[in-house]
């Protein structure tokens, strides 16, 4: 990989890590509502699959999507601050408050919306395949799950679906090792997912979800795959979430060190910069500069008005009007 | 209602095949997706000969995964497609409840009017064949507190295929019941392009005296319960609702302001369901014409059993709306004695 393509990862990564933190940092101090489900960790896969989905491609984000929504929404529409105005609940959002953490979307970035019903859109991203395929385009249809995800019956539906009609689907499992508070191998066949998948004949690889060179060059092997016509291909990213759950951190001390400080995607890109020269000052700086833009883009979010009233009956039929109160 | 003048004698299966067939010629987004659907015509042969006119991709079968089928309906109408499922049975919802509830149902209002569920699920529903717990029961109770769903429900073939055709061209999430006992019902079906309105009833039939209010196989109950009431001088009014989800309250409750009686009739097990919202929007809003209390006609509160005998008292036929009938004309007037 060439430096430039690195360094724009090394920013992405930043990007989703000081949201991540950012948004971590005001949920704490109640600023912002609902549940907080973060990407801390995982910020190689997110950045990787950014890097090469196109605004006309579509990806279903998983519960932990607010890097890639925000890195999207930042490349395609120039504003990555409606993500974080969506996580307050603002009008400014991209789904005017009425979506959140779990529900944002902006189909012109790409982005077809998570479902916070874990497996969902693993049956969803079927259809938007479908119809791909139907009118003989060459779009990337995305579905992000995690570990957890393969429980549900939809998985096997739609890798089963997608294998005989040979959709162009990217499933793009992030394992990072427990489904809440159940590991990964307690709760399914067989902690590698690849596993699970490969029955159904196509292509199922696994990365290390924490080595962004890794994760990059297979995603783009993946969709070239796909958008060459040759069916769906299965990618399991191996990784880890730093947040624990509601009760803390539950993983055994050695385990979070080794992901947290050994394993870290962020230290480990900037050990392979560092080896193509640049110094720690460099290095600083993007850091730096990422946490700037998000404390500007939580500052806008945290001054934009909440949505109108009228949102609240709006939109619940395109036919049909609902009474408001 | 536009369409040719011209009609001939059709059953439900027929009518319900035309509108596919209209509307697969009128909208090339549309398609058709289910089990069996293709070659074989579907279970009931509503689908009949249109994989051989529009070709597998557009009548597309699909293996037994009924969330996958309602999901590729719902993903494609997120890219501007117009799909029509099949869901064989309608105790086969249960499998993609999910999709339809949380993904198609939501989809506009969650993400702020970007996506439409422009989708139709056909179903059949409904007892009165023998076909046991699992392939005969009424299941808009399920589905009729889920906001952003339109849920259609036709009691004759001349409605069946416009409102078929109203529901494809709607950008709503439609779920399509189609009754089993009606399905070889015949009617005089106008030939060509037609919609009948969704959000609409019809008033089946004009009366004086009282109002009943019913779905799918007790509107033509209710309609022989009307004539074998009419020797006896009572006047029925026979209100069809056929869109279930939003539906239609003016043309009720301005009949039920009417007549003074009201009668709710529906198969579905009365708790929860559509004859309770009937009851409660009429004791509501018609509470100071209204004669006596609302009069249900419900299925018992049971699931539908196997045995033909069982099955029968189980499920409401037209002696049980004559009977409902008779109590609301009969029962004490209102007013503190």
């Amino acid at each position: 990989m060439d430096e430039t393509t690195f360094a724009s990862l090394y920013h992405d990564m930043w990007l989703i890590r000081a949201f991540e933190q950012g948004l971590e940092s005001e949920f704490e101090k109640g600023n912002v509502p609902g549940m907080l489900h973060t990407g801390l960790g995982q910020e190689a896969t997110q950045a990787a699959l950014a890097a090469h989905l196109e605004a006309t491609d579509a990806y279903f984000p998983d519960h932990r999507g607010h890097g890639i929504n925000a890195l999207a929404q930042q490349r395609h529409r120039g504003d990555g601050r409606r993500i974080m105005a969506e996580l307050f609940g603002r009008s400014t959002g991209v789904c005017s408050g009425k979506g959140g953490s779990l529900h944002s979307a902006d189909p012109l970035a790409g982005n077809f919306g998570d479902n916070a019903i874990e497996g969902s859109y693993m049956a969803t991203v079927l259809g938007v395949a479908l119809a791909s395929k139907m009118r003989g385009e060459s779009k990337v249809a995305c579905a992000i799950i995690g570990d957890g995800t393969v429980g549900r019956g939809e998985f096997h539906e739609s890798l089963n679906m997608a294998a005989i009609w040979e959709l162009p689907v990217l499933y793009a499992c992030v394992n990072n090792g427990y489904a809440i508070h159940t590991p990964v191998g307690k709760g399914h066949a067989s902690a590698d997912i690849v596993d699970l998948a490969r029955g159904y004949g196509f292509p199922c690889e696994q990365v290390d979800g924490n080595d962004i060179d890794a994760s990059y060059d297979l995603v783009e092997r993946a969709v070239r795959h796909i958008r060459d016509g040759n069916g769906p291909f299965f990618v399991e990213f191996m990784t880890w979430r730093w947040q624990g759950v509601f009760t803390g951190e539950f993983r055994p001390a050695d385990e979070v060190k080794y992901w947290r400080e050994d394993h870290d995607p962020i230290l480990m890109a900037a050990d392979r910069l560092r080896e193509m020269g640049w110094t720690d000052e460099h290095l600083d700086q993007v850091e730096r500069e990422a946490h700037d833009t998000i404390s500007y883009w939580i500052d806008f979010a945290k001054e934009s008005p909440p949505p109108d009233p009228a949102k609240a009956t709006a939109d619940v039929y395109v036919g049909f009007e609902v009474a408001g109160s | 209602m536009t369409g040719d003048s011209k009609v001939k004698k059709r059953t439900m299966v027929k009518a319900l095949n035309e509108a596919l067939d209209l509307g697969m010629e009128a909208f090339p987004e549309m398609f058709l997706i289910g089990e069996d659907i293709g070659e074989m015509g579907g279970d009931f042969g509503v689908t009949r000969k249109l994989w051989a006119k529009y070709g597998e991709d557009r009548v597309r079968d699909t293996p037994l995964s009924e969330a996958a089928i309602i999901g590729a309906c719902v993903g494609s109408a997120m890219v501007g497609m117009r799909p029509v499922a099949e869901i064989m049975f309608a105790d086969f919802l249960g499998e993609c409840y999910d999709q339809i509830v949380n993904n198609a149902a939501k989809l506009h209002y969650m993400f702020d009017g970007q996506f439409k569920a422009s989708l139709v699920i056909r179903t059949a529903c409904g007892g009165g064949f023998g076909g046991g717990p699992h392939h005969s029961q009424s299941v808009e109770g399920w589905f009729l507190n889920v906001p952003g769903l339109v849920i259609v429900a036709p009691s004759n073939p001349v409605d069946a295929k416009g409102l078929l055709l109203a529901s494809i061209e709607s950008d709503d999430p439609v779920l399509f019941l189609e009754h089993k006992a009606l399905y070889r019902a015949k009617g005089e079906v106008p030939e060509g392009y037609y919609t009948t309105p969704l959000g609409t009833a019809a008033v089946a039939r004009q009366g004086t005296d009282v109002t009943v209010v019913a779905t799918m196989r007790m509107v033509p109950m209710a309609l022989e319960a009307a004539e074998v009431l009419a020797e006896e001088g009572v006047s029925v009014e026979v209100i069809d609702l056929r869109t279930i989800r939003p539906y239609d309250a003016d043309t009720v409750v301005d009949s039920v302001r009417r007549t003074g009686r009201a009668v709710v009739a529906n198969e579905a097990p009365a708790v929860g369901g559509l004859g309770s919202e009937l009851s409660a929007r009429i004791s509501q809003d018609c509470f100071h014409e209204l004669l006596g209390p609302v009069v249900r006609v419900d299925g018992l509160d049971t699931p539908i059993p196997f045995s033909v005998e069982l099955e029968l008292l189980v499920l409401p036929e037209a002696d049980r709306v004559i009977a409902a009938i008779r109590q609301a004309m009969t029962q004490p007037t209102r007013g503190r004695q």
